[in-house]
């Protein structure tokens, strides 16, 4: 027994140590954490139960068969975050590369249907080089297995990757299924084929980090939803978001003690919105100082800054925000702003998380490269995502709300629950120089005739009054209660019950 | 006395004026721009009148609406604070055409002494000792050399109708003068739509002390004191005091005899301040007379009692001093913080933006130190790219000048403010300083003390020990909240910066027991006063009480005890180890990249794609808050590329053009 005992210790000391001293040297030197090093920060304390350790690779080919590591590249388990269950995997770049063999797969999917069974979050940590191609189609059908875990639990558990290290190739659809996508910047890319495959097929020179770094996706392709100064920041900000999310779709978002008075007053939002109604805003100040203790996750900071998506608590309990942001490209809606705010809206109703829209919209992005870029497909996930969710949907019009984004920013006619405005709104068909333009096109040569005009229009729309008149605005609210006023709204809401026909699934305008 | 009067100022001076009018019972009249039509100013006066764009130059310098103000509301005086018209004789002559009173001096004493030229050439006449220099107009660039090559190098280069700062440079060399002189006639021009420009030698090592005086319409004049003016960056005043910590009883009486002598000479009839260039050796020179009440005046009002106020309106309303020379008093030490949109971090360059969050100090008497906050903002409020930068002018007076600061560096922690940069950190800083504590202390003073720059200080022992306790604390607390805290571990590593050190943790109640192996002792946290989601941490370490301000990290937290910043980090042990493997991470070398530092609009650019660079040349010059700043290149390169054009308006940090 003694021996037996000696002998699973050695083999978990072997299994440890990963691929030895030397590569977690490299993997510190370039600013890297080992897997599970990073699983340590990422769980509480003591909380890891490793699964598989013992798992090697079965491949003979090409001299593997001499080569063989416990763990074989990834380490899988389960632990806690705040106490709440988690489960994790973690790639292992010092053993192979990280890379991707039958057995390597066989333990992620393992982790996978856990995660289900159980239902709590997945976590995956990726630094990686891909396939093992030594394996040939085996590897493949293990990144199949696990996209299809991906899929089915879509919907059902949080899923969240991070990406902190390489991930290409076949690596990138994991993530790429998964909820939220964060990077570590400078030290993590992820492409489908990389630099010596672009040169080689279309002449193009261009470094990992053009290709794929956190600058890239998390700025201008929108595939990752945040990035982090280094591994640390990173996986503490990972235990942050978690703390925001129910552990599956079973459950409400977790709730907890709040020391923020849900009828605190903010009497400088009275001036937030400038005179000037050109003028941009930050509509974050305003999220902000709604939200307890001003405390706010944002998703995709750097992506689509036309519009604002992020998670806040209200007197305790999560609630996704989503607002136009006036300081960038005036808060209109274009493609990216579009797809970015569908997706968070789909993440909070699947996950029963109260959804609060501020709305300061101008209209959708007019343009060529807007048409040729199926802006109206874009568009249609936004208002179908909306039009779908039958979580609590507070609203509320803080100035411009034109044209057809006004129906789209969960408008009562997309079932709001509670329909607010600032008296600073504007509810109309469009601006009221562009519509006086179109309705008087006659008195086009005489411009006082047009001011005239615009004025008269102006005192019809730019208010708010019209809408409410027709009950499309519930109330008109004074700025500095909006804290109260959006909290006792969605207290209200705690016990609604919608659903939707019966379907196999929706066929969202994808 | 006067039943209605008009304020042709903006912010916190209009608050100011308006409060005094309010006391005597007078009716007040604000005047006010677009942009300050929903001010604080405008919402306290009993009534507003809108008179022109945000544009200084279209409304508070445009005499004739302030007059028509005047007349549509039937104001019987207009008080015209400082800046903007306060200097302007001909303003005051039309006021006496209109029958309406100046709350100023009479405009042959503003003639006299408002224009620095004028002012010199009248002081010299009366034989007070002046700095030397050229008393004549500079006609241009080749005059100017000329001129600074007879005084001698280094020269001034000072707007004729300027002041506090304002259209002023500095030339070291012959090179300089060529280089700054335009750029000084722009800037005067700008500013106060008069472009002379003189050139006086420029004394090194020299402090700034004025004296305050005040005369009556019957011919008496005393003065109340000196203020010490000599803590200034880019030649503009941050922090003053009363009285000076340099003046002897013999000097300030005969500063003061000067000082009224020369306001006596001039028929002096209303609040005036002599400011004087002080040597090492005591001796001082007449530099200038601002013929209006000064920024820095609430240190006189503390120190003797008087409002000023008060005493200009009713001098300008014919009553005679109540008092002589012999009653004025000086009791105790009052200190002003001005509160600027600023970035100490960069030059001092303004910021502008809403105040998402503005809350100062509370005023009042606390413990001996009398609090005073004056300000013309509240929350939400913007401060705009059209005037002076100044958020609010902090002043705390007690017994004593080192009480006085002690209570300034509390009120300083107790002020806070979101939005615009602003130089809160920078003040701290000097107020805790040993030379500044030590009163030998110049113009130069910022400057020598930060050479390359104010960066925020290091903590010291004491506060890196607050800011372990309060980390551990609201650890705690965060994790009682959360559910998960019940057995608050034991073992920590906690960094404060660079500094890391394992403790060993137990809580006794509510307090925390620290103790710290490594140095063989034991803290003590004590009284916490904090909540989740809060923005200050209040504790009492080892029987002393400090306040901390506290905002969450990605990683920790951020905190900051006066002039210090810095992230701090509680782990366990295990955690500590993880974050020793990964090694800092070199900054990334952003040289080649020639970024805005303020915002502003491009007024030049010297530069085109493809052209060579040598480092330090002036590639951009940025306009913003009427001061030109000139962008240079940090290293040699070529222009790769030029991202901006004349006439854009930048945000900080904007790429202007990037080497190659």
């Amino acid at each position: 027994m003694q021996k037996i005992l000696e002998e699973l210790e050695k083999r978990r000391a072997r299994a440890r140590l990963g691929g030895g001293e030397k590569r977690i040297a490299a993997q510190h030197a370039k600013g890297k954490l080992t897997a599970r090093e990073r699983i340590d920060l990422l769980l509480d304390e003591g909380s890891f139960e490793e699964f598989d350790i013992f798992v090697e690779h079965r491949a003979h080919d090409f001299g593997m068969a001499d080569q063989r590591i416990p763990g074989d590249g990834v380490v899988t388990g389960w632990g806690t975050i705040g106490g709440r269950t988690v489960f994790v995997f973690s790639k292992d770049f010092t053993v192979f590369g990280g890379s991707l063999s039958g057995a390597h797969a066989q333990k992620i999917v393992k982790v996978q249907r856990q995660a289900m069974k159980v239902g709590a979050p997945l976590i995956g940590l990726f630094d990686a080089g891909g396939a093992r191609i030594q394996e040939g189609v085996e590897s493949l059908a293990g990144y199949a297995d696990i996209f299809l875990e991906n899929t089915l639990a879509s919907g059902v558990i949080p899923q969240i990757s991070v990406i902190m290290g390489p991930c290409a190739g076949g690596d990138v659809y994991s993530p790429a299924i998964t909820d939220f996508i964060f990077m570590v910047r400078d030290t993590s890319y992820m492409y489908v084929t990389g630099p010596d495959v672009v040169k080689a097929v279309t002449g193009e020179t261009v470094t990992h980090e053009d290709l794929g770094g956190a600058s890239i996706h998390c700025v201008k392709s929108g595939v990752a939803d945040g990035a982090f100064d280094n591994d640390l920041e990173a996986l503490s900000q990972v235990r942050r978001l978690i703390e925001f999310l129910p552990a599956s779709n079973r459950e409400k978002a977790p709730a907890r003690k709040s020391f923020d008075e849900p009828d605190r007053e903010e009497p400088s939002l009275d001036t937030l919105v400038p005179l000037d109604n050109d003028r941009p805003y930050d509509i974050k100040e305003l999220i902000l100082k709604v939200v307890d203790e001003a405390d706010f996750f944002e998703i995709s900071a750097e992506y689509a800054k036309n519009i604002v998506c992020g998670f806040g608590r209200m007197d305790g309990e999560t609630a996704g925000f989503v607002a136009n942001q006036p300081m960038a490209l005036a808060g209109v809606l274009d493609m990216d702003a579009s797809r970015k705010a569908a997706r968070f809206v789909r993440f909070c109703d699947a996950f029963n998380i109260p959804i609060v829209t501020f709305v300061d919209v101008p209209g959708f992005m007019p343009g060529t490269r807007q048409e040729y870029g199926g802006l109206i497909k874009h568009g249609a996930k936004l208002l179908y995502a909306y039009a779908e969710a039958t979580v609590p949907k507070v609203t509320l019009i803080t100035r411009k709300a034109y044209g057809g984004a006004y129906d789209v920013m969960s408008s009562k006619h997309l079932r709001g629950d509670i329909n607010y405005a600032w008296p600073t709104a504007e509810i109309a068909v469009m601006g009221a120089k562009g519509a006086v333009e179109i309705i008087f096109r006659a008195d086009a040569a005489d411009p006082e005739k047009l001011k005239a005009r615009e004025a008269e229009y102006r005192d019809r729309f730019a208010n708010p009054f019209v809408a409410a008149s027709l009950g499309y605005i519930d109330d008109v609210i004074l700025p500095h209660e909006t804290r109260r006023r959006i909290a006792r709204a969605l207290k209200s809401l705690k016990s609604k019950e919608l659903t939707n026909p019966w379907k196999k699934h929706g066929n969202i305008p994808l | 006395m006067f039943e209605k009067i008009l304020i042709a100022n903006r912010g916190e001076i209009a608050v100011r004026i308006i409060k005094t009018a309010r006391r005597m019972g007078i009716a007040t009249v604000a005047v006010h721009s677009d942009a300050d039509a929903a001010s604080l100013a405008v919402s306290m006066a009993d009534e507003a009148v809108r008179i022109g764009p945000a544009a200084a130059t279209l409304s508070y310098l445009d005499a004739e609406a302030v007059i028509a103000a005047a007349k549509a509301t039937g104001a019987q005086a207009v008080h015209p604070g400082y800046g903007f018209l306060s200097e302007r004789a001909a303003f005051a002559e039309r006021l006496a055409a209109e029958g309406i009173v100046f709350i100023g001096p009479n405009p042959r004493a503003i003639e006299a002494m408002g224009d620095k030229i004028e002012s010199k050439r009248f002081a010299a006449a009366a034989k007070v000792s002046t700095v030397p220099g050229s008393l004549d107009v500079i006609s241009g660039t080749a005059h100017a050399v000329k001129v600074a090559e007879v005084i001698g190098y280094p020269v001034m280069m000072k707007a004729s109708a300027g002041g506090g700062g304002k259209g002023m440079r500095i030339a070291w060399t012959r090179a300089e003068v060529e280089e700054g002189f335009t750029a000084a006639q722009a800037e005067a021009r700008g500013a106060f739509g008069d472009d002379r420009v003189f050139i006086e030698k420029f004394v090194s090592e020299p402090r700034h002390i004025e004296i305050q005086v005040l005369g009556d319409r019957h011919g008496h004049v005393v003065h109340l004191n000196e203020r010490e003016c000599s803590i200034q960056r880019r030649h503009q005043k941050v922090i003053e005091e009363a009285p000076s910590p340099f003046v002897t009883p013999a000097m300030r009486a005969a500063m003061g005899a000067q000082a009224v002598a020369l306001a006596k000479a001039v028929d002096y009839d209303s609040a005036g301040t002599v400011e004087f260039i002080v040597d090492a050796d005591r001796r001082f020179y007449f530099l200038e007379m601002n013929t209006r009440l000064q920024v820095e005046h609430p240190v006189t009002e503390l120190t003797t009692g008087l409002d000023l106020v008060e005493q200009m309106i009713r001098v300008a309303a014919g009553e005679p001093l109540s008092f002589g020379q012999e009653d004025v008093r000086l009791d105790g030490w009052a200190v002003e913080s001005r509160i600027y949109a600023e970035d100490p971090y960069r030059g001092f360059l303004p910021s502008i933006g809403r105040l998402s969050r503005y809350a100062p100090p509370p005023e009042g008497t606390y413990d001996g130190v009398v609090v005073r906050n004056d300000t013309g903002v509240g929350e939400g409020d913007d401060i705009s790219v059209h005037y002076d930068p100044m958020i609010a002018k902090l002043c705390t007076w007690a017994e004593t000048r080192d009480a006085a600061l002690d209570g300034m560096a509390r009120a300083l922690d107790g002020f806070r403010i979101e939005g615009p940069a602003n130089n809160i950190l920078f003040l701290s800083a000097v107020v805790d300083e040993a030379r500044f504590r030590s009163g030998k202390i110049s113009t130069a003073y910022i400057a020598e003390t930060w050479p390359d720059g104010f960066h925020g200080l290091e903590p010291t022992a004491f506060q890196a020990d607050a800011m372990t306790a309060a980390a551990l604390a609201m650890q705690r607390l965060q994790g009682l909240r959360n559910g998960n805290g019940k057995a608050f571990r034991s073992d920590w590593v906690v960094s404060v910066g660079t500094i890391k050190r394992p403790l060993q943790v137990r809580v006794d109640g509510a307090a925390l027991e620290i103790a710290i192996p490594g140095e063989r002792r034991t803290l003590r946290l004590d009284g916490i006063d904090w909540r989740p989601g809060g923005a200050l941490f209040r504790g009492v370490l080892d029987g002393k009480a400090f306040g901390a301000s506290v905002a969450p990290a990605a990683e920790g937290f951020q905190i900051r005890m006066r002039a210090a910043t810095a992230r701090v980090l509680a782990l366990s042990p295990r955690s500590s180890e993880l974050h020793e493997r990964l090694p800092p991470r070199k900054p990334k070398d952003r040289s080649n990249r020639l970024v805005s530092p303020m915002p502003g609009v491009i007024v030049a650019l010297h530069v085109v794609p493809g052209q060579a660079v040598k480092a330090g040349e002036t590639v951009a010059v940025i306009e913003a808050m009427k001061m030109q700043n000139m962008v240079r290149a940090e290293r040699d390169g070529t222009a790769a590329t030029v991202d901006v054009a004349v006439g854009d308006s930048v945000a900080a940090d904007q790429v202007l053009a990037t080497l190659a």
